[in-house]
């Protein structure tokens, strides 16, 4: 933090500048008392002057007729004046005639001699003169004010100085109050920068704690999620890898065969699942919405819920008569019920009832699963969406039920509430928003399309050789013809100088992706169909093929059969 | 006790000596002192006199001093007047057997050989602007009156006749007098 502004110099210097203005004030004081008692003196030997004058004047008959007693008259009057300590009246010849001492002075017996005097006492002698002829002097001593009288005279001016002295001391001690109040502000100021200096240091390695915790929490969640995926598709490959090694071995017989074959495809199907649900919980898996009636889906399900649940389950609905249908993926809608389902059966080893509810509110449509099982404790309620968390014995589940469901609601704009307590059963309730379109039934029937067996010039667009050379026999064994190219911009050129029936092209790929080339071809070839394939991408997920049919990898046989005799159908009417 | 004839008469000496000092201490000042002391009295009066303008000497013009009757003073008056000075003007003796002459007289020292004489010389000046100044017990008063009290000479006056003839006297003379009679103000 910066310092204030420096104090100015005068500041510094005022102690000086007070003392200064004491001595000042204390010698014009003195100053002013001096000048008042020299006035004084002067005015008091003025005064002296004056009354010897008068004295002289009064006396110069009596000098004149060389009355003494008149003169000790005259001398007498003045006795009044207390101020006056001795009075002397000479004749001619300077011998005193009359005179008057006060306090045991006296006055100098003869004027013409050396008499000594009291510094503190005011004479002044004057000659008694008679049509300009000396015949006599006067001499009056007087004296200095007394010490009282002068104090007092004096007691103003002292009090004045004192008080301003006063002021100015007061004044001084204020001043270095405030200066001492200034530094100690100052250093407080000071403190507190150098405080906010280390609390700011502190928050500073506290973020970075923070963020070394995240992402430690970060790298261990994504640990547990490598390691789950590890596992599991490990054991799938176990299936898969053996069942191919056996089916390598010459000589075995069909019937084992056609069994290692079913392993292979099942374990396929199961990984595929897994994979499924992962991009689930990713909100990452492309969603083919359409608009669904819940409660015909639910009742739709009970037989193979009841199938699935086992005899000691029973499973009951209440349904309510819902305002609207909703908009999701039908069959991701139906995997996570039965998501919920099953782990509400896990809940329930002893068996009891499992309750599917509808329910209408503010513009979602609600799907409760309950079941009266063993229920979840807090810490299990808080992780029992995170992936691959699961209370089963190891291989009796994934921990990925409830993070599809989760995933599969919230990419639907829905969302998932989880209410339960030890003991008290469990219920889940998926809530998924209203849609304004008319729901319509699903056919069910598109893999039996398989027979109608059309076929046609395709070209394949697959970047990844095994991949590609797999669609390449897959397609050669459902009898088409197949042209395959490895990128977007090869496709375009090859369609441009053949003619083809149908485009098969992966989404993913380096350069033009596969949207961007069937956009390219619909300019060039607005009559040639594509066909989009994926195991992911960001841009399918946003649900933007264009309209054009989708076949998610891995996809079967039966499934790239009925889209490309779909497509054909419609190219060819 | 018997003492010898010297040693008594000693005694007695001694004894008159004593009284004839206290006596001497005791007797009021030689006439001849007192008569000193008024010569070198009178010519200072015009000092502290004022005189109507009219009857006031012209510049340079001497105070005219008269001494109207008999002259006590002798030459002691005329040493006495000459060491004076009054506002430049000296002060000049004039002895008159009679106060037929004293029209122009400032002052006038009246001694009569009698009370009758000295009060027909008074008379003379009864109604002009003149200090007039008397002396002797039983002498009829001047303005100014010479007297002696337990031996100190001094003098009495009569203000109250001075300003009904238009004089005035100055307060320090009146100052050294014996006494006064105030003038009606």
């Amino acid at each position: 933090m910066r310092r204030p502004a420096q104090v100015p110099l005068s500041w510094s210097s005022a102690p000086l500048a007070i003392l200064a203005t004491v001595a000042l004030l204390l010698l014009a004081g003195i100053g002013v008392i001096l000048q008042s008692e020299a006035s004084y003196r002067e005015l008091q030997e003025q005064e002296t002057r004056v009354q010897a004058d008068i004295l002289a004047a009064s006396v110069t008959a009596a000098l004149d007729f060389g009355d003494a007693r008149a003169a000790q008259e005259a001398v007498d009057v003045l006795r009044v004046n207390r101020e006056i300590r001795t009075i002397g009246v000479y004749d001619r010849s300077g011998a005193r005639i009359a005179g008057y001492g006060r306090d045991g002075a006296d006055p100098p017996p003869r004027l013409d001699r050396p008499f000594p005097v009291p510094a503190s006492l005011t004479q002044a002698s004057v000659p008694v003169t008679r049509g300009g002829e000396r015949i006599g002097a006067v001499y009056l001593a007087a004296d200095a004010e007394p010490l009282s009288r002068r104090l007092s005279r004096n007691l103003v001016i002292v009090l004045l100085v004192v008080m301003a002295v006063l002021v100015v001391a007061v004044l001084g001690f204020a001043q270095a109050a405030l200066r001492r109040a200034n530094r100690e502000l100052l250093e407080r100021a000071d403190a507190l920068a150098e405080a906010n200096t280390e609390l700011r240091v502190q928050i500073g390695e506290r973020e970075k704690a923070e963020d070394q915790l995240r992402q430690a929490q970060k790298l261990q969640a994504l640990g547990q999620l490598t390691g789950g995926i590890a596992h599991d598709f490990n054991n799938l490959l176990t299936v898969i890898q053996g069942s191919a090694d056996m089916l390598r071995r010459p000589g075995l017989a069909e019937e084992k065969r056609a069994r290692m074959a079913e392993a292979i495809v099942q374990s396929a199907d199961r990984a595929a699942a897994l994979t499924g649900q992962l991009l689930a919980f990713a909100r990452r898996q492309p969603l083919q919405p359409e608009v669904i009636d819940v409660n015909a889906l639910i009742e739709g399900m009970t037989d193979l819920l009841d199938r699935t649940l086992g005899e000691r389950i029973a499973v009951r609905t209440e349904l309510a008569v819902l305002p609207c249908a909703v908009e999701a993926d039908r069959a991701q809608l139906e995997s996570a019920l039965l998501n919920i389902a099953v782990n509400a059966r896990d809940a329930m080893p002893d068996g009891g009832t499992l309750t599917i509810r509808t329910a209408a509110t503010d513009n979602m449509v609600g799907v409760s699963v309950s079941d009266s099982g063993s229920g979840m404790d807090e810490e299990t309620l808080t992780r029992a969406i995170e992936p691959f968390f699961t209370t089963k014995a190891t291989g009796k589940g994934t921990g990925l039920g409830l993070s599809q469901v989760y995933g599969f609601a919230t990419q639907s704009g829905g969302d998932v509430r989880i209410v339960s307590a030890p003991g008290a059963g469990t219920t889940v309730t998926l809530l998924l928003p209203c849609s304004g379109g008319q729901a319509v039934r699903p056919n069910g029937d598109g893999a039996r399309r398989i027979a109608s067996g059309r076929t046609g010039r395709i070209l394949l667009v697959e970047d990844n050789d095994e991949v590609g050379e797999f669609a390449a026999i897959l397609l050669g064994e459902l009898g088409h013809d197949v042209t395959r190219v490895r990128s977007g911009r090869k496709a375009l050129e090859t369609a441009a100088s053949a003619p083809f029936d149908a485009v098969f092209s992966d989404v993913v790929m380096p350069g033009m992706s596969g949207l961007e080339l069937a956009e390219a071809l619909r300019e060039a070839h607005p009559e040639l169909p594509v066909i989009l394939t994926t195991g992911f991408s960001d841009e399918i997920a946003e649900g933007a093929t264009g309209g054009r049919p989708l076949i998610l990898k891995p996809y079967r046989l039966e499934t790239l059969a009925a889209a490309l005799d779909e497509a054909l159908t419609k190219e060819t009417p | 006790m018997r003492l010898s004839s010297p040693v008594r008469v000693w005694l007695a000496s001694l004894a008159a000596l004593l009284l004839v000092t206290t006596a001497v201490a005791q007797a009021p000042p030689p006439r001849g002192n007192a008569g000193v002391v008024k010569a070198d009295f009178l010519p200072k009066f015009p000092r502290y006199v004022e005189w109507p303008a009219t009857a006031r000497p012209g510049e340079g013009q001497p105070f005219q001093l008269c001494v109207v009757g008999t002259d006590p003073f002798g030459p002691r008056l005329d040493q006495a007047a000459a060491s004076e000075q009054v506002d430049g003007r000296p002060v000049a003796i004039r002895r008159l057997p009679d106060a037929a002459e004293a029209g122009t007289c400032h002052v006038a020292f009246v001694h009569g050989t009698t009370v009758e004489d000295t009060t027909r010389l008074l008379g003379a000046f009864a109604d002009r602007p003149v200090l007039t100044v008397t002396d002797g017990d039983g002498m009829p008063h001047g303005m100014i009156h010479f007297t002696t009290r337990r031996g100190r000479v001094g003098f009495l006056i009569d203000d109250a006749a001075a300003a009904a003839r238009g004089l005035t006297i100055s307060s320090r003379l009146l100052a050294l007098a014996m006494g006064v009679r105030q003038r009606r103000s």
